[in-house]
């Protein structure tokens, strides 16, 4: 299997790759305890081992075209049990990071987002943005009960004009699939043709492989693998279906608002009682998993893994975007209207943010792993199950006396 | 000589509960006529030994039997002033595998009782030889070994005399870039700390230096080396020349059969072939008499031949380790083909299997120095790229810490693999390596390729001592060229007594480890020129006074002890007899066990106390069906083994009498004619392990004891006895556990056969 390549360690890629997290990667002496304590590995070519030497040797071409980094759910068994403090787990959390930069599509938002030096500007587009809006619908507050839009400037019956949210938040959703797509069709076209691992030829469709990837994605079976961090399991769930469940319900809304001229939940239109209870259950599942995994970071970060200003950044978008959410609704219910208004405003600042950016932060990370995973069931590379044993253990002793 | 002996048995530890004291005491008493005999429980206490002593001024007693526990223990308190001690272990050899207040157990404690007494009344009275105290050093070699060696013996106020083949002092380390500092953090390096000690050895009073000077010959022994120092000159090579044809004719010799040397003719004229020390030294030279000698001679690095299809020497760009050290103490790293600063190293292990010892190729210096080197560039060139390819990453104790930064640094990459190829292409040369940590084979391109060179002993190429010993000029060698100068667990101690090795001539060390070994060297050489002057042996019988006699009338001139024995302590007189030079001798007795004609001697060991000890054993006759046997055993590992065995009361047969002896080399056929004779049913040997990995404390004891029995079995045959009747083990100290079934298979094999049929005669 040998490739007649001459090596050129990317001695910059390596650094960076220290620099976005993995700065414990070159104390790796190639032991092979991550891949063993690793849950999800598969038996063949298993990683972590194998990335880590690519990392120390800026293998630059294998590990972005690598699959196996979306396959680990950053679980950390790997990095409380490396003897020699290498972190596997935050390496790879590093190479995740270098292949959303590396593939973003337009390439300026990948260093936008992935480079600290950008924060101010990262955040200060969306900004601009919604003061923009605030700016076309006046800067005032209406009058009566809380009603955050209205489809009139003139009179101001709500805080924001609600055709400029939208378009604008439309526009940001499709330039957001849109790059998404595209970064992702760049992903794939690596792994299909520069891939590091190889695997025979037969290969399923993408289709079933997408739908199998799902049914894996959806109840989280491999993250409950996991061991030495399992909490992140139950936490990353709530966190997702709240997630889910707040889109839903912010497309019922939409549709019932925007299509049917319904009034929406907050004043009090047609039916809109489930609607609020799934909205609210959302919330408190997606609040109550973030503050799992918040608070885990913060306080053990020995299991929790290394933070870096990738993981903060994406951290705070999701974490502001919650909770002025909720404290837009909590405020609304005081009867605090200037509050509420102020509120949402920031709350709109964050969600155009988390829009813009999902192809480009960690949250790309939903896209990423979906492909990677698909990829792995289309190639056979099956991600371990339960139900297979990790090690084949040895015969009885009575079998093997006879 | 008549000894007075007093025997003293101890009753505790279970002896007086297992044992019938009163029997015992009568075979002392009646058999015997010790004039004291007295049993009481723990001899060791004070006020007991306040008795013997108490006895031996009293009845003016020249030795005293002492039977309890093992003589391994108590030595000390059972240690009195001209008065000879000898041991009977009724503790581990008897009460603690036997069971108690049984028939054959009483028989047999009475009969290591007789063996005991018989041998005490067999010491001889002998003063120790004390001619030889010369206690000034000879240093050979000017390295960082020699010196801190010298700069050690002079601190401890020995006069030192440092011979340098160079004409300045400082070896290797004055062509060094830089070294490990040995200091916390480790990751650092320094210039070589050789200046200031080579300063301290010129102002010193204490050491005289010869530089530009060799040794020419020497003659004599511990405490009375005759060293002739010659100015260098092409006199060396003439000399290593016909030294080194000799070795090899020997050699071969050697290697084609195991044969015992015939030794007369032949090594007569092997003898003959090498000058031997001229009567008067018509040259340039200098003669000093030193006490002991530390052989610091280094090392050079070898270059194989292998390496010449890697591109070794054929471009400019591809280097040893050793030119990378010239290289880098210029400076900033340049290509020696166009003088362009190098971006990128690969250093180069190489391992490869037609080299023979491939590890003195990657020892751990090998991956020290690429470390270091790798080091220089990382420290000169930011940008820079080092490859590491090693076979095994060596870097032992603190040097961990520096292997550690280096791996932190992004710039080193490291990873095993095995040479493939080096080529050199339009783009430079490229390094082609497979097994790597990457899961391929793997190419990369490099400004400069530094191979690492085996570290190989200046002792391959010559004798560099010179020795004018009737075995030779050379030290024994080691299975891998170095001298063997680790016998056991015996640093420093080489085969030839007096003479310590440090530093890399006796294995691949770093500048830190020399230094410690020179000091360990040093201060072996000022213990053997003490002991030697108040008449002592040194390691492993350090502090034996004995030493052997010859009873040169007798001697046929067969000239076996001269060559069998390991330390080549003989030399030759020149009527064809025997020269020995105590000071030399290990007391091992070897050379007892070899002699034809049973002349050779200790005052406290020989051929008739041990014949002796036989003959005391009282053989029942064979209506009796009490086998016996005789186990000659090795006191230095046997021995331990037996008493392991008694202290974890394991159960074995009770018709085997030990019979420790200094080395199973001592073994002498006599005593198996003897036994035989005498009605003993079987006879085993249980020696060390020897080969390779000998463990041996006298290198070839037990394998020369082995071959000896290989030709016992004339004597069999004129005895008419079955060749079974005699067997010889290998036993381990550790392997304690084995022994009941090696005796009571033994035990077993002999109930085949009829009773020896001599019993009674």
């Amino acid at each position: 299997m040998a490739r007649d390549i001459v090596t050129e360690p990317d001695l910059q890629f390596t650094k960076d790759l220290i620099a976005a997290g993995g700065g414990d990667l070159k104390k790796c002496y190639q032991c092979a305890t991550c891949s063993v304590a690793c849950k999800v590995a598969p038996d063949n070519n298993p990683f972590p081992r194998k990335e880590m030497i690519w990392a120390q040797w800026g293998q630059k071409d294998k590990l972005l075209n690598d699959p196996d980094i979306w396959l680990c759910h950053q679980c950390n068994d790997c990095s409380t049990q490396c003897p020699r403090g290498a972190n596997p787990g935050d390496a790879l959390k590093a190479v995740r990071k270098m292949v959303i930069q590396n593939n973003a599509w337009p390439g300026f938002f990948g260093k936008l987002v992935g480079e600290s030096s950008m924060f101010v500007l990262a955040l200060g587009i969306p900004a601009v943005i919604v003061l923009l809006i605030l700016m076309i619908s006046g800067f005032s507050f209406p009058e009566g009960a809380v009603k955050y839009s209205a489809h009139h400037l003139h009179p101001k019956e709500g805080f924001i004009y609600l055709p400029l949210i939208q378009i604008i938040f439309t526009a940001a959703l499709v330039f957001s699939i849109v790059s998404l797509v595209m970064s992702l069709k760049s992903y794939w076209n690596d792994l299909e043709t520069n891939n590091p691992i190889l695997v025979g030829t037969a290969r399923k469709g993408f289709v079933p492989s997408l739908l199998e990837a799902f049914s894996e994605i959806l109840p989280h079976t491999t993250f409950k693998e996991c061991e030495a961090n399992n909490i992140r399991y139950t936490a990353h769930l709530l966190t997702f279906w709240g997630m889910i469940g707040l889109a839903v319900t912010t497309a019922i809304v939409a549709f019932n608002v925007d299509m049917l001229g319904l009034l929406p939940p907050s004043q009090n239109g047609p039916g809109t009682i489930p609607i609020k209870i799934l909205g609210n259950i959302s919330a408190i599942a997606f609040a109550v998993g973030l503050g799992i995994m918040l608070f885990r970071r913060l306080n053990v970060p020995d299991q929790a893994g290394g933070s870096s200003y990738f993981d903060w950044f994406f951290l705070l978008i999701i974490c502001a975007t919650g909770l002025t959410g909720i404290l837009t609704e909590l405020s609304r219910f005081a009867g605090w209207a200037a509050g509420a208004y102020v509120i949402y405003a920031f709350h709109l600042w964050f969600v155009l943010t988390l829009l813009l950016y999902i192809p480009f932060s960690k949250f790309a990370h939903l896209g990423y792993r979906t492909i990677a995973i698909t990829w792995a069931k289309s190639a056979g590379r099956n991600v371990m199950t339960a139900t297979k044993p990790k090690c084949v253990s040895a015969p009885p002793a009575e079998a093997a006396q006879s | 000589m008549d000894h007075k002996i007093g025997v003293y048995i101890d009753t505790g530890y279970g002896i007086g509960e297992a044992l019938d004291i009163d029997a015992l005491s009568s075979v002392a008493t009646s058999e015997f006529k010790a004039i004291v005999c007295r049993a009481e429980p723990y001899w060791s206490a004070p006020e007991k030994l306040a008795i013997i002593r108490n006895d031996i001024a009293t009845e003016n007693l020249t030795a005293v039997v002492i039977a309890g526990p093992s003589p391994r223990v108590f030595q000390q308190e059972f240690t009195f002033e001209n008065v000879i001690t000898e041991r009977v272990n009724l503790r581990e050899h008897v009460v603690w595998c036997q069971p108690a207040n049984d028939e054959d157990t009483q028989m047999l404690a009475e009969d290591y009782m007789r063996m005991g007494i018989t041998k005490a009344g067999k010491y001889e009275d002998r003063p120790a030889y004390t001619d030889p105290n010369e206690k000034a050093l000879l240093v050979i070699g000017g390295g960082i070994t020699g010196i801190t060696a010298a700069l050690g013996a002079a601190g401890a106020g020995y006069q030192v005399y440092l011979v340098e083949k160079e004409q300045k002092l400082g070896g290797w380390l004055n062509k060094f870039s830089k070294v490990f500092t040995g200091k916390p953090p480790y990751d650092q390096l320094v210039d070589p700390p050789v200046q200031e000690k080579i300063k301290a050895v010129e102002t010193s009073d204490k050491i005289k230096v010869f530089l530009g000077s060799r040794v020419f010959g020497i003659s004599g022994a511990p405490g009375m080396f005759e060293v002739v120092i010659r100015p260098d000159g092409p006199w060396i090579e003439e000399l290593d020349s016909v030294q080194n044809q000799w070795l090899a004719e020997k050699k071969a010799k050697e290697n084609k059969g195991t044969e015992e040397p015939e030794p007369a003719q032949t090594s007569q004229e092997e003898a003959a072939k090498l000058p031997p020390m001229p009567e008067t030294l018509d040259f340039d030279h200098e003669k000093v008499m030193v006490g002991a000698i530390v052989l610091a001679a280094g090392w050079r690095p070898e270059v194989p031949s292998e390496l010449e299809k890697f591109g070794y020497g054929s471009h400019p760009d591809i280097i040893t380790n050793v030119q990378m050290e010239e290289l880098a103490s210029k400076g900033k790293l340049v290509r020696p083909s166009d003088g362009k600063e190098v971006n990128t190293v690969a250093f180069v292990e190489m391992v490869d299997d037609q080299i023979a010892h491939p590890w003195l190729y990657n020892s751990a210096v090998g991956s020290l120095v690429a470390l270091k080197q790798a080091h220089y560039l990382r420290k000169t060139n930011p940008n820079g790229k080092a490859f590491i390819f090693y076979e095994n990453m060596r870097a032992p104790g603190q040097y961990e810490k520096f292997y550690r930064s280096l791996q932190d640094d992004p710039g080193v990459f490291m990873s095993k693999g095995s040479p493939v190829s080096i080529t050199n292409g339009s783009s430079g040369l490229t390094v082609e390596m497979k097994d790597t940590l990457l899961g391929e084979d793997l190419k990369v391109k490099a400004d400069l390729v530094v191979l690492s060179t085996g570290m190989v002993p200046v002792t391959k190429d010559s004798a560099v001592l010179n020795l004018k010993y009737r075995q030779g000029p050379f030290l024994p060698e080691n299975l891998y060229g170095f001298n063997d100068s680790h016998f056991i667990c015996f640093p420093y101690e080489t085969q030839r007594t007096g003479i310590y090795t440090a530093g890399c001539v006796r294995g691949p060390m770093d500048i830190l480890s020399c230094e410690t070994d020179a000091m360990g060297a040093a201060l072996k050489a000022i213990q053997c020129a003490e002991l030697v002057s108040q008449g002592k042996a040194v390691h492993p019988r350090a502090g034996d006074e004995s030493f052997p006699q010859i009873f040169v009338q007798r001697c046929t001139q067969c000239k076996r002890c001269t060559e069998e024995c390991p330390f080549g302590a003989y030399d030759e007189k020149p009527d064809g007899t025997p020269l020995p030079n105590p000071s030399r001798c290990r007391r091992c007795a070897i050379c007892m066990g070899s002699c034809p004609e049973r002349i050779i001697s200790f005052r406290d060991h020989s051929v008739d106390m041990i014949g002796s000890m036989v003959k005391a054993i009282e053989v029942p006759d064979e209506y009796a069906e009490k086998p016996r046997v005789v186990v000659f055993i090795c006191e230095n590992d046997a021995l331990p083994a037996i008493d392991m065995a008694g202290i974890h009361r394991l159960n074995y047969s009770p018709y085997v009498r030990f019979i420790p002896l200094r080395c199973l080399g001592n073994i002498n056929m006599v005593w198996i004619a003897d036994a035989l004779s005498k009605g003993i049913d079987g006879i085993m040997l249980i020696g060390c392990k020897y080969g390779d990995d000998y463990q041996c404390h006298f290198v070839k004891g037990s394998e020369l004891a082995e071959y000896r029995m290989g030709k016992i079995s004339e004597t069999l045959q004129r005895l008419v006895l079955e060749s079974e009747r005699i067997r010889v083990h290998q036993l381990a100290i550790d392997e304690y556990a084995m022994i009941p079934k090696l005796v009571d298979d033994f035990i077993e094999k002999l109930s085949e056969f009829d009773p020896n049929p001599y019993k009674g005669f």
